[in-house]
């Protein structure tokens, strides 16, 4: 159950101290009122033996006045068996029981220590203010004992039997014992139907408390306890079902508001967490990207330095091998070994000029005539050079060229030679036959328009080893003789100086494609 | 009578012979230097039509040489020879005075043909006067 139903819980502890206050309370009103009730039936019997007892001394006055015994005794006899009475007993002033309706006691004479004497006459002179009731415990019920003297007065001591004299306070006196049976026994049962009606009371009282405490206090404290268990556990979604408007409602209204913004709150780090995760991974991913960008590009400036200072070194032996060359033809007829042997080397020292020229070419992509230039112009002057070339004859040679095409600010004949080595190095991968499509359009990156320039070809693909050394100089993948390795190098050297990129997507097979980027120029408008 | 006296300035010895093996029998007359600095104190003993320079060398470069002959001897016409032309030392050359430029490795054709061209053009100049 959700309440443990134990005095520990403020349930229990409530109850206790209700059901305490409560049993109580009514046992203090009860026993009050209960002994209000005693008293007032006491005095009603009281009175009610004092009327008795005056009653039964007028009506044997005139017996007494007439000195008529027997009729006396018969009058005490007779009303002494009036239901409740138990003795009715009419003393003289001696203490001897002159009448009683127990015929036995008459002429019995009291004792002078004797209760009822002790009573006015006390043990060593008359008593004030005497009782004329007293209450004593019977067996089974108490007994009310009523006594009223019987005062000297005219009458009497005038009577003509002259028994008492003038001098004579008291006579005698008149005596009755009453039963307070039927006041015991309604006094008890009262007493039984008020304990009965005290606990049932208060057990009442109790379940309705119980039953009160429990709906308004601690179901709702539970389902609160249980949602904060619950939230603790990391169950953020859970929400108090208690729709009151006292303030348990509003306690679990607040409690669902707090665990919301808990909620929110838990949600904005999570997010922030994985926000600055992502960034920081992106961050890191750009930092290392650009790093390799610079490796690469520091790595092909050196190699352009190196490949210039070889070439300066180089290019005067050459001159000389090519000069000293000629000077021997002029002494070697056609047609003779010496002749032939001497042509090999001036071809060989013009093939080494040619790679030197490369190479410079590479070291020099810096030195850049730049003007605004129109790259589909540039496109259809490098595609008329290669048309009528043996080796585009198999060649299907695709244009796609955007005719709305942003101008961009470079250096002609350089981007020719570009164009040029893309073209015939997409024709050598397709080996004679296939299809070279050349796309170009405007697009925007980084927030900057680009012109973008597509080479695409149905080759054999790149190896994936290969794709990034494929713009170092002297890497190539063509046969000796054919390829210098120096076309791409160049062509990277010279669109980077543009401000562009050389992008490459290949799949082995299936064919590659080249994407030049170059920054568009901002048209005025 | 020799067709031309040219001074060939180059710290490399084979360029020096190459234009020398390949001028002389052209008809030329070739004097050579091994630096900028020899070359002009020769330019201050004797006079000659054409200098070829080389444009990397040591102690003095070949502008510096171009810039001090169009100072002293301004009919005298400079041939710039490089390895390792650029535009921008080609368009520098030709501002300071110098005829043509020559690219290293040259075959022997190329050198009589430059040489001619420059020759050609001096006897144009000189006739009208």
């Amino acid at each position: 159950m959700l309440v443990k139903k134990s005095f520990h819980s403020l349930t229990g502890k409530l109850i206790l101290a209700i059901g305490t206050l409560m049993i109580a309370g009514s046992l203090l009103f009860w026993l009050f009122l209960f002994k209000h009730q005693e008293k007032e039936l006491i005095q009603s019997s009281v009175k009610y033996g004092h009327s008795f007892v005056d009653y039964v001394r007028k009506s044997t006055r005139s017996g007494m006045l007439t000195v008529q015994g027997r009729l006396i005794q018969q009058t005490v006899e007779d009303v002494g068996v009036t239901e409740g009475i138990m003795n009715l007993r009419i003393f003289n002033s001696k203490g001897k029981i002159s009448y009683s309706s127990d015929r036995s006691n008459i002429g019995t004479v009291l004792d002078k220590n004797s209760e009822l004497c002790i009573r006015c006459h006390g043990i060593s002179g008359p008593v004030k203010d005497t009782p004329n009731w007293t209450i004593s415990k019977g067996k089974q019920y108490r007994t009310l004992n009523i006594v009223q003297p019987i005062y000297n007065e005219p009458s009497c001591y005038n009577a003509s039997c002259h028994i008492h004299s003038k001098e004579q306070r008291v006579l005698g006196l008149v005596e009755a014992d009453f039963s307070l049976e039927l006041l015991d026994k309604s006094i008890m049962q009262q007493g039984i139907a008020i304990t009965v009606y005290v606990v049932a009371f208060s057990f009442a009282i109790s379940i309705a408390l119980c039953v009160i405490l429990w709906n308004f206090v601690s179901t709702p404290l539970a389902l609160l306890s249980l949602g904060m268990k619950k939230v603790t556990a990391g169950d953020l979604d859970y929400k108090v079902a208690v729709i009151r408007k006292d303030e348990i409602g509003e306690l679990a209204n607040t409690f669902n508001i707090m665990n919301g913004e808990l909620k929110k709150a838990k949600n904005e780090l999570l997010e922030w967490g994985n926000t600055l995760e992502k960034k920081v991974q992106e961050k890191t991913e750009a930092i290392h990207r650009a790093q390799q960008q610079l490796v690469h590009s520091e790595k092909l400036a050196s190699l352009g330095r190196m490949a210039a200072g070889v070439a300066h070194e180089i290019n005067s032996p050459l001159t000389g091998i090519v000069t000293f060359g000629h000077l021997l033809q002029k002494k070697f007829p056609q047609g003779t070994e010496e002749r032939e042997d001497l042509d090999v080397i001036i071809d060989q020292a013009n093939r080494c000029a040619n790679i030197i020229k490369g190479l410079l070419g590479f070291a020099r992509a810096s030195a850049a005539d730049k003007a605004l230039t129109n790259i589909n112009d540039v496109l259809h002057s490098s595609l008329n050079i290669v048309r009528n070339k043996a080796d585009f004859f198999n060649l299907i040679i695709a244009t796609d060229l955007d005719p709305a095409l942003k101008r961009v600010r470079a250096d002609a004949p350089q981007l020719q030679q570009v164009f040029l080595n893309m073209i015939v190095n997409a024709a050598d991968a397709c080996e004679g036959k296939g299809t070279i499509t050349i796309r170009t359009s405007n697009v925007t990156g980084n927030k900057q328009d680009f012109v973008e320039i597509e080479f695409r070809d149905t080759g054999c693909g790149i190896r994936d080893e290969d794709i990034e050394k494929i713009f170092e100089p002297f890497f190539t993948t063509k046969p000796v003789g054919k390829g210098t390795g120096l076309g791409l190098a160049v062509s990277h050297g010279i669109i980077q100086e543009h401000g562009g990129k050389i992008t490459i997507s290949t799949k082995i097979g299936e064919g590659t494609s080249f994407f030049i980027w170059l920054p568009a120029w901002k048209e005025e408008a | 009578m020799s067709r031309g006296r040219i001074l060939v300035v180059d710290d490399e010895d084979i360029i020096r012979m190459s234009c020398s093996r390949t001028l002389a029998p052209e008809g030329y007359e070739i004097k050579m230097a091994v630096n900028g600095l020899e070359g002009l104190e020769l330019l201050g003993k004797e006079s000659f039509d054409l200098v070829l320079t080389d444009l990397k060398m040591p102690n003095m470069d070949g502008i510096e040489v171009l810039r001090t002959i169009k100072e002293k001897w301004p009919d005298t016409d400079v041939v710039i020879v490089t390895g390792y032309q650029t535009v921008e030392t080609a368009v520098k050359a030709i501002k300071l005075g110098a005829y043509d430029y020559l690219e290293k490795p040259f075959t022997p054709d190329v050198l009589i043909e430059t040489v001619s061209d420059v020759f050609a053009a001096r006897s144009k100049k000189e006739k009208p006067s």
